[in-house]
């Protein structure tokens, strides 16, 4: 039997585990510990009085991944962003979000819902996280949506559809972990998920005004700000642009120079922010005890998968399961672009029953190298590819459909997560209801998705500007 | 997907060793949570005495690196027992009883068994550090101010060895639970449906939203 066999039976017994409802990080450490046992030991041609020495040799393989993947500063960005969010909760930003976007964009059709999705995708730039995003303003856009007769099941999904921006907009945890998987530079990657964000966020818009214009009382707008109460209403939301620059300047210095430091150090002067508002707002030792074992629980939960998957990669690099996976795929018989859109679509089935993080780093050890091989390869030239960009401008384009893909699985049935906090937050609207009214935004992400294959320079017009990638 | 999950308690036991181990898993999260904070510190320490007082933090990415097992690893029990780390119940979430206790028991006895072997390859990874004979009983040191790297590579088989512990008394537990056939077993997260996983992650941003 040689290693690919081995490699797939492994990868067989992961997806196995995963399934019968083993933790995704203990499924992969697993593999990647069964797979390394079996190959050391096929060298020896499986002489039983070698098992011990295979055992030996593959569990201290696998026992220095943890420590010496995970001590790297790169890595230290995904803990900030998490403590960011939490502390965002307590700094009181998002109210005062809701109510500038209130004023400024209420008069549109659908004022309101468009509010409410500009609001969040503003509040994205200081919490990378979807589902909290989605459970804040079920309770705060909900009843003021309802209290103008608005169509329930339309707040209801416009709450849940506008929590997925979360994961674009910087600071965003999974574009972090993305990077770290595939390798890529993480400051380059935040900064490519600028555009698309705002993008998706005015594809968004552009859905509810359409919607509210097309269906009768669907979504009335409300009016009636003077200019003055207008500009009154943007010191609340002023926070949250200044966390942002903080980590644009940090990942890149407009005024010519030096970047002012690293992203890691970019993003914990904004959490500092944060965290200083927070304590003005009335944040104490209970509440920031909270919030910190909050923010404990999460990265402890995103780092054991990191570490459990690195240790199913240590495995696959010694059965070369991507290798072969790559030279398959580039020798289809279709175009690069055809492949690719199959690739996407496998990922949107697959979100209907996996979590995005689970669901990215189980597959992206084998499927991106196999991108990138179908892009030309790593170090191919724009001018040579098949998509027109050099391999690491493929990498991040690939990173942010990947991303807006793993977005989707928030509000697709049966699980869509984000659909059951709002459904939970308020009683009288049913989980049904709430997937029904996040109906229209999934053409409103077939679009942006389309939008982001067809024209690459959405994604890749900032990072070109301010990194020179081609 | 669960991340939520709630656990029931009684007298016994069990159930007594499960609390305790609970209290001192809250304790290392705790610690955990505190790293993330320190770091935050740490970089507005170093960026403000590098741009203000021209005087950059000795070995800021050394302290970084020294860190993240502390925030990575010491809460991974933690996170065990509340059920917290991914994963997907779309078919453990339709069994029932018995046949759901034997799926969770071997499921568990097989993660305990990956973890033993883990506790064994990376307490070998803090071996080939340490050395009570060398300076700092260290043979590596990171790169700039020379801290000994042993400390936080004994975390790990540390951090591990608790998660093994916490392992033990689910296997009891499932083992308990499917002896029994009880619907309702104490000391292990029982799997919520999505609806109370939800209303448990709203009611964790809940009442935070002042004025």
């Amino acid at each position: 039997m040689d290693s690919i066999d081995i490699g797939l039976i492994v990868s067989g017994i992961m997806l196995t585990m995963v399934f019968l409802g083993m933790r995704v990080a203990f499924a992969a450490a697993l593999a990647g510990l069964l797979g390394l046992v079996w190959i050391f030991w096929s060298k020896k041609g499986y002489d039983p009085d070698e098992f011990i020495w295979a055992l030996g040799v593959a569990t201290k393989t696998a026992g220095q991944v943890p420590h010496s993947k995970i001590a790297n500063q790169a890595l230290s960005l995904i803990p900030t962003f998490i403590l960011i969010g939490y502390l965002a909760y307590y700094a009181g930003l998002t109210k005062a979000l809701f109510e500038a976007a209130k004023r400024w964009l209420g008069w549109l059709p659908g004022g309101l819902a468009v509010s409410t999705v500009f609001a969040t995708a503003g509040f994205a730039a200081v919490s990378g996280a979807s589902v909290a995003t989605s459970a804040v303003f079920a309770r705060i856009a909900i009843p003021e949506m309802l209290a103008e007769g608005y169509d329930k099941r339309f707040a209801a999904g416009v709450v849940a559809a506008a929590g997925t921006l979360a994961s674009l907009i910087p600071p965003s945890a999974i574009l972090v972990i993305y990077a770290i998987i595939v390798e890529q530079d993480v400051g380059r990657l935040l900064l490519a998920g600028f555009i698309p964000g705002a993008f998706s966020a005015v594809i968004y818009g552009l859905l509810v005004v359409g919607l509210a214009l097309t269906f009768k009382n669907f979504g009335p707008p409300v009016g009636g700000f003077s200019w003055k109460q207008r500009f009154q209403s943007l010191p609340g939301a002023l926070p949250i642009l200044f966390v942002v620059a903080i980590i644009i300047f940090f990942i890149y210095n407009p005024f010519g120079g030096d970047a002012w430091g690293t992203p890691t150090e970019g993003g914990a002067l904004g959490a500092f922010v944060v965290f200083l508002m927070a304590l003005y707002r009335g944040m104490r030792w209970k509440q920031l005890r909270e919030a910190l074992l909050e923010t404990a629980k999460l990265t402890v939960m995103i780092f054991t998968i990191i570490w459990g998957v690195l240790i199913y990669v240590r495995f696959l690099g010694f059965a070369d399961l991507p290798g072969v996976f790559s030279d398959w795929i580039t020798t289809l018989d279709q175009s690069p672009m055809l492949t690719l859109i199959y690739i996407l679509l496998a990922y949107a089935v697959l979100g209907m029953f996996m979590d995005a993080i689970g669901m990215l780093l189980l597959t992206l050890p084998v499927v991106y190298p196999a991108v990138i091989a179908l892009n030309g390869g790593e170090f191919v030239s724009a001018a040579d590819s098949a998509f027109g960009m050099s391999g690491t401008a493929c990498a991040i384009w690939f990173g942010i459909l990947v991303v807006k893909m793993a977005e989707l699985c928030l509000i697709t049935p049966p699980i869509g997560l984000n659909c059951f906090v709002v459904a939970g937050v308020r009683p009288d609207i049913t989980v049904q209801d709430v997937f029904k009214g996040v109906a229209p935004f999934f053409i409103a992400d077939a679009l942006t998705i389309a939008g982001l294959i067809a024209f690459p320079a959405i994604v890749l017009y900032l990072p070109g500007l301010l990194l020179g990638i081609s | 997907m669960s991340e939520h999950s709630s656990i029931l308690t009684d007298d016994t036991w069990l159930s007594r060793l499960d609390r305790a181990l609970f209290k001192f898993e809250s304790l290392l999260a705790l610690i955990g949570g505190i790293a993330v904070f320190s770091l935050m510190i740490l970089a507005v320490v170093s960026v403000a005495g590098r741009n203000m007082f021209n005087q950059p933090l000795p070995g800021y990415v050394d302290w970084i690196e020294q860190a993240m097992p502390l925030i990575a690893f010491v809460g991974i029990s933690y996170t065990q027992r509340l059920g917290g780390h991914i994963r997907m119940d779309i078919l453990v979430g339709r069994l029932r009883g018995r046949i759901l206790w034997a799926a969770e028991l071997l499921t568990t006895l097989i993660v305990l068994a990956v973890m033993l072997l883990l506790v064994w390859g990376a307490f070998a990874h803090f071996l080939r550090a340490f050395d009570l004979a060398a300076p700092n009983w260290s043979r590596d040191s990171s790169l700039d101010i020379g801290l000994p790297l042993w400390p936080a590579k004994l975390l790990v088989p540390v951090a591990f060895g608790v998660l093994c512990l916490r392992l033990i008394l689910q296997v009891w537990g499932y083992g308990r639970a499917l002896i029994s056939g009880t619907p309702n077993p104490i000391a292990v997260p029982l799997i919520a449906d999505a609806a109370s996983a939800a209303a448990a992650e709203a009611a964790t941003v809940s009442g935070l939203e002042k004025g």
